[in-house]
């Protein structure tokens, strides 16, 4: 099974996040890149299956040279073989660029299986499984908590505000994965000793058949026009307990939904 | 020679540091209060293959060296969690295994340091026998096709979590200065027991007093030669050296870490502490030397993997005491820069006190490696 992840480099959340200025584009040189966290988490359900079901891993990253480091983690945990999609070109691109550049590559590298996180903890707009899908014309399994496949036909469970649903549907197919799906592994020395020998394509517009006018900032159908800091937090609700104390924490933590 | 490590030791400092952030002060904390031992987190580590970085490929270690292992536990003790049985078992023990065992001590021991199934304390301290290793007393005496070893060893780390403690005794004709033979003990050796000894110290590694009553052992209980040059063990010192470098930068820059994220949120005066330059410049001073320590360190730990022990040895003390000394510098100045919290149990600061203070004590003392530079490095005459 040829299975390929998207990895995208997203500054680290742990560090405090800036958009420039200039372009109101996301200030990537200002904070150390960590892989997104929802992709972690797609590529330890990648190696699974390849553990379970043969094949062979391949890690997508699109983004600037930098990235080289999130892709050799990927690496190190065990994915065979990355493909950078880096050109200066696709800086700003949003999320509609983004899944026709990744479509373009998909083509050259084939697909039973591409998964991504839901989402990235830098855009969060949770959109490109579901663009790159549409543009792929092959089946989209969003939220993914669990993922089976048996032969060509692929089951999810999809986590949903009431519970889950089951999800069939027929390879080749995009995945997209939620943190309660695994716990990602770290790189183990071997590992990581290893992944420096895995060979990393690296792949510019023009390589890729991309045209540049349908990417980057340019390229881009949506546009952020402004942006302000975020507002300080507000104070938290104080719950006393006069014997209420658990009902009353129990009704705003569904007020919240989280129960 | 290049002063950037190479993108390999980055990734497994990353990747260490990301398990040790899963585990971190408070783990450690409460396992040493509660008598218990880090075996979730030593295990864990050892099945991604972070304590047998140094073993040889060929007995199924990651076949990197001291540098790596270095760097382990320096990342495990800056995130909270120094594993000082790192020092002792896969630097010290699977070193001088590697280095001087028979090929059958190393096909039954070095597979089990690469995936960390074992732990070999180390014993060479004796009550008469602190510094001046010359004067051990412990002796080994030939019993038909086998050993018996008697003695008393102190300061004995780890030995109740200890598959085998590796045992520096001499011979019983063998008078003089030290020509050491090494025995590997089983801990469930006849003869062979062992008390704790309180310490004021936080860590879920206690210390012990091992009693060595005419213990039966078989001839390849004997590691390297017997009668054997100081350099057998030295090969397992200087990485002992390397590994106390390495815990005490991981400490410092735990301290320095708090003391610093303290320092920029904390505010007297209308603004952050951290803009005081009676707390930034000893905070500033003690990075100055940590850096400065982790550099000596870093050099020493290449010399010893490019296989100049001599230089190592040189590197490496003056490595170990920089990093006591640092490490106690940016401990004193975060608990200072805390103030009263800096001594309470939830800012984790205090508690540091007492390791570092040890680390000028142990594994050599400050005094000890003064005395090797002023006669090594400078030519000085011996006082002693």
């Amino acid at each position: 099974m040829n299975i390929v992840v998207c990895v995208k480099q997203v500054p680290d959340t742990e560090s405090p996040r800036k958009l420039k200025s200039d372009d109101n584009t996301l200030d990537r040189a200002a904070a150390d890149g960590v892989i997104n966290e929802l992709d972690e988490y797609a590529i330890e359900e990648a190696l699974l299956l390849k553990e379970a079901h043969g094949g062979e891993v391949t890690v997508l990253t699109m983004g600037p040279d930098k990235a080289t480091d999130s892709i050799r983690k990927a690496l190190a945990m065990g994915a065979d073989k990355a493909v950078h999609l880096v050109d200066d070109a696709l800086a700003g691109s949003d999320a509609l660029g983004t899944s026709y550049a990744i479509q373009q590559v998909l083509g050259r590298t084939g697909f039973d299986l591409v998964i991504l996180g839901a989402e990235s903890t830098d855009a969060r707009t949770g959109m490109l499984a579901a663009m790159l899908a549409e543009r792929l014309g092959v089946p989209q399994l969003s939220l993914a908590n669990k993922v089976e496949i048996d032969g060509s036909s692929i089951t999810v469970q999809r986590i949903t505000d009431y519970g889950y649903d089951k999800v069939e549907a027929s390879l080749p197919a995009v995945v997209s994965v939620v943190e309660k799906i695994n716990e990602p592994r770290y790189p183990s020395f071997k590992g990581i000793m290893a992944a420096k020998k895995k060979p990393v394509e690296k792949l510019g517009v023009a390589d890729a058949g991309i045209d540049a006018d349908k990417v980057g900032l340019a390229g881009a159908a949506t546009e952020v026009v402004d942006f302000a800091d975020a507002p300080p937090r507000e104070k938290g609700q104080i719950v006393t307990d006069e014997g209420d104390g658990g009902a009353k924490i129990a009704e705003f933590l569904a007020s919240k939904k989280f129960v | 020679m290049s002063f950037i490590e190479s993108e390999e030791r980055r990734a497994l400092r990353a990747a260490v540091a990301e398990l040790g952030a899963k585990y971190g002060p408070s783990y450690y904390v409460a396992k040493a209060k509660a008598g218990e031992k880090t075996d979730e987190l030593w295990n864990e580590a050892a099945a991604l293959g972070y304590l047998g970085v140094n073993v040889p490929e060929e007995y199924g270690g990651g076949g990197g060296g001291i540098g790596d292992l270095a760097a382990v536990c320096e990342e495990l003790a800056a995130a909270g969690c120094p594993l000082l049985l790192m020092v002792v078992s896969p630097a010290i023990c699977a070193t001088i295994i590697a280095r001087s065992g028979t090929e059958g001590q190393k096909k039954h021991w070095l597979p089990r340091f690469a995936d960390g199934s074992v732990k070999m304390a180390f014993a060479i301290t004796e009550p008469d026998a602190g510094s001046n290793a010359h004067c051990i007393t412990t002796q080994a005496r030939r019993d038909g096709d086998g050993w018996v070893l008697s003695g008393q060893k102190t300061f004995i780390s780890g030995v109740d979590e200890a598959d085998a403690v590796l045992f520096v005794s001499r011979t019983e004709d063998q008078k003089g200065n030290l020509r050491p033979s090494l025995f590997i003990v089983p801990t469930d050796a006849p003869g062979f027991t062992w008390t704790p000894i309180e310490m004021e110290i936080v860590s879920p590694e206690k210390q012990f007093i091992c009693h060595l009553d005419e213990v039966r052992l078989p001839y390849e209980a004997l590691v390297g030669e017997e009668d054997g040059g100081l350099l057998q063990l030295f090969a397992g010192l200087n990485p002992e050296r390397i590994m106390a470098t390495a815990m005490g930068a991981g400490i410092g820059r735990l301290a320095l870490d708090k003391a610093v994220s303290y320092a920029r949120e904390r505010q007297v005066f209308k603004v952050p502490i951290g803009a005081h330059q009676g707390l930034a410049h000893p905070l500033a001073a003690a990075k100055v030397e940590l850096e400065l320590a982790r550099l000596m360190g870093q050099k020493a730990a290449w010399l010893y993997d490019s296989g100049d022990d001599m230089g190592a040895g040189e590197a490496a003390n003056m490595a170990k005491y920089a990093a006591a000394e640092a490490a106690v510098h940016c401990v004193d100045q975060a608990i200072q820069t805390h103030g009263g919290n800096g001594l309470t149990t939830e800012y984790g600061v205090g508690m540091l006190a007492g390791v570092v203070r040890l680390m000028r004590i142990a594994p050599v003392s400050r005094e000890m490696i003064l005395n090797f530079v002023a006669q090594h490095s400078l030519g000085l005459p011996k006082s002693y």
